[in-house]
């Protein structure tokens, strides 16, 4: 559905939101390639992620973090995120772009994704998740 | 000031036992009442958090440049029992050794008269900067390897520094008790292309002028002299320390069960110093410490043979003052309750400030303690400082680390306008080259603390003293 950036002194906070829970994660994948990098499109870059943890908190924690470390070490840009979450089971399909230096430098480099604060919420139409970057 | 908080001195306050369920030790920080009008409620609860922790001892201690971050608060400072105390990521931040070091140059402002823009734009050429900045270096997996063990000597050892430089080190460029073995193959994909690339952020590779030297004796052993150019590199362990701490929160997190520990949030995930999970943290941190000493190497050496060329001087008259961690856990010996301990001393945001005498700094500078490099932010000035016995007594040998934000990034893009900020340094001497206007917005001068005025708290709380001031001449950002 949508995320929104708030207001935090050190880092990145982000507001996510989505219908489903799938939806919520895919939302947080886009929060994260945005604050990264600003624009992007998708441009024949596909990559599968696979992923499975204890519960959906951490489930998040390792999929933003397993997008940072793909970013890094393949250099590439992500803007379209099919997520598919069973239980605590994730399998994402994700499309972009390779990196442009000068498309891609007008945002802030992640160090990591903090737990400090996670919860996902239930709210009355949509699940709410609030994930400090910290930059 | 905040509710609940006393004042122990001038500059001092105590946070006390109950300011947050479970507290071992109170928690102690430094700051003025001008800085006290910025300060947030969740650093102090953060700060409080820590002091929760197993093995803590004497305070929970933070510097005048405390902010709101996750786990710890950004400059907060403890020390945990060898024994019976734990090691937490969260006290070392995902930038493991993100440091400062500052090297002396022979010129003096008016050498780089018609040459500064030059200057800049070479550097610029020299040092990969940014997001998805890669090293022009070829590092193998195994010499990685080496990297993670040897830090800066792996530089040195081949061709990229001198000898001298690893003396003017913290740790000498490599902290002992690396465990490559504990590093994931994640980690090391990171590494591998990354090695000498400064990253983006508030990291920046800075030429400066020593404006104003405010103790002579301290700066002649420092070997700084009024109107000296100098230059300060600022940056860490890039992906591959990220990766090294994103694992081992992880791993800690869960086994927080096993060793029976509660804490009040989970960035403070933690082991026991002594268990095998504790144990391989900080054999990977360490890792990742020695990779950010050799990186700041290697940065340096690409700055030293640009001044070289530029300037026509000699690549050893380029002499490294000292390089400092700002984001560790080290084991150290402290005195506590009148006896010398081992304990475990995490800076977060902190800088170590060891006074006169105290091992572990370089002979030439053990008359005055150690130098303690504190960067300014953008535009605004740096300042050199040496470490004290106070330091040594109130903090476990720690003082501040820079600024300290109070602007968050989101505000600071809708009030800063980077191409603006651009035009309006260059009006005041100062040139600043960086791949996007934008990314300089979130770091504009305005978005810190008055670098001043945290500099100020610790010398004269005597956690440090100031040596000289440095003022910016032309700066190259990610």
């Amino acid at each position: 559905m949508s995320f929104e950036e708030l207001d935090h002194t050190a880092d990145v906070l982000v507001r996510v939101r989505g219908a489903t829970i799938a939806e919520l994660f895919a939302e947080a994948g886009r929060a994260l390639f945005h604050v990264m990098y600003g624009p992007c499109e998708d441009r024949g870059i596909d990559r599968q992620v696979t992923l499975e943890a204890e519960n959906l908190e951490t489930l998040l924690i390792d999929f933003l973090s397993e997008l940072l470390f793909i970013t890094d070490v393949e250099n590439t840009v992500f803007c379209t995120f099919n997520v598919d979450i069973q239980g605590t089971r994730l399998s994402a399909a994700l499309k972009g772009e390779p990196f442009d230096p000068a498309r891609h430098s007008g945002g802030s480099l992640i160090k990591g994704i903090s737990y400090f604060g996670l919860e996902i919420v239930k709210e009355e139409e949509s699940y709410v998740v609030e994930i400090i970057f910290d930059i | 000031m905040l509710e609940g908080i006393n004042t122990v001195g001038d500059l001092e306050w105590e946070v006390p036992i109950g300011y947050v369920p479970n507290m071992r030790v109170p928690g102690r920080f430094f700051l003025s009442r001008t800085l006290a009008e910025t300060l947030e409620e969740g650093a102090i609860r953060q700060l409080a958090n820590v002091a929760t922790l197993p093995g803590i001892v004497k305070y929970s201690l933070a510097m005048p440049d405390i902010h709101w971050g996750y786990g710890f608060p950004i400059g907060g400072v403890a020390a945990f029992d060898r024994t019976e105390g734990v090691i937490s990521p969260g006290g070392v931040g995902f930038d493991i050794n993100c440091g400062v070091r500052l090297i002396t140059t022979p010129l003096t402002e008016a050498d780089l008269a018609g040459k500064k823009r030059e200057l800049i734009e070479r550097l610029f050429s020299a040092v990969p900067t940014g997001v998805g900045g890669k090293s022009a270096m070829r590092v193998s997996n195994k010499d990685l390897s080496a990297v993670l063990v040897d830090g800066a000597r792996w530089a040195v050892e081949r061709g990229l520094g001198t000898a001298a430089d690893l003396v003017r080190c913290e740790e000498e460029g490599a902290m002992p008790g690396a465990d490559p073995d504990a590093v994931s193959a994640k980690a090391r994909q990171r590494g591998v292309p990354q090695l000498g690339t400064l990253g983006a952020g508030n990291h920046f590779l800075e030429v400066q002028v020593a404006r104003e030297i405010v103790n002579p004796e301290a700066a002649k052993v420092f070997g700084i002299s009024e109107g000296q150019v100098c230059f300060m590199v600022h940056c860490g362990s890039r992906g591959f320390g990220h990766q090294v701490a994103t694992d081992y929160i992880q791993t800690l997190e869960g086994a927080l069960g096993k060793y029976r520990i509660e804490i009040p949030d989970r960035q403070l995930a933690c082991a026991p110093l002594e268990s095998p999970e504790g144990r391989a943290y900080y054999g990977g941190m360490v890792c990742a410490a020695n990779y950010a000493w050799a990186n700041r190497q290697v940065i340096m050496h690409e700055a030293r043979k640009v001044f070289a060329e530029l300037f026509e001087i000699e690549y050893d008259e380029m002499r490294l003052i000292y390089d400092v961690a700002h984001n560790v856990a080290k084991f150290e010996q402290h005195e506590v309750d009148g006896t010398t301990k081992e304990v475990c001393v995490h800076r977060k945001g902190a800088t170590r400030a060891f006074g006169p005498g105290v091992p572990g700094i370089p002979r030439e500078y053990a008359a005055v303690g150690q130098p303690v490099i504190i960067p300014g932010s953008m535009g605004t000035p740096s300042f050199l400082l040496h470490g004290t016995t106070a330091a040594m007594q109130k903090t476990f040998g720690s003082t501040c680390h820079g600024a300290g934000r109070v602007l968050s990034r989101s505000k600071a893009k809708k009030t800063v306008h980077g191409k603006e900020l651009r035009e309006h340094l260059a009006g005041e001497g100062i040139l600043v080259r960086a791949h996007s206007d934008s990314a300089l917005a979130e770091e504009a001068p305005e978005v810190y603390k008055p670098s001043r005025e945290v500099v100020r708290v610790v010398h004269e709380a005597g956690l440090s003293k100031i040596v000289a001031r440095l003022e910016p001449l032309g700066v190259i950002k990610g």
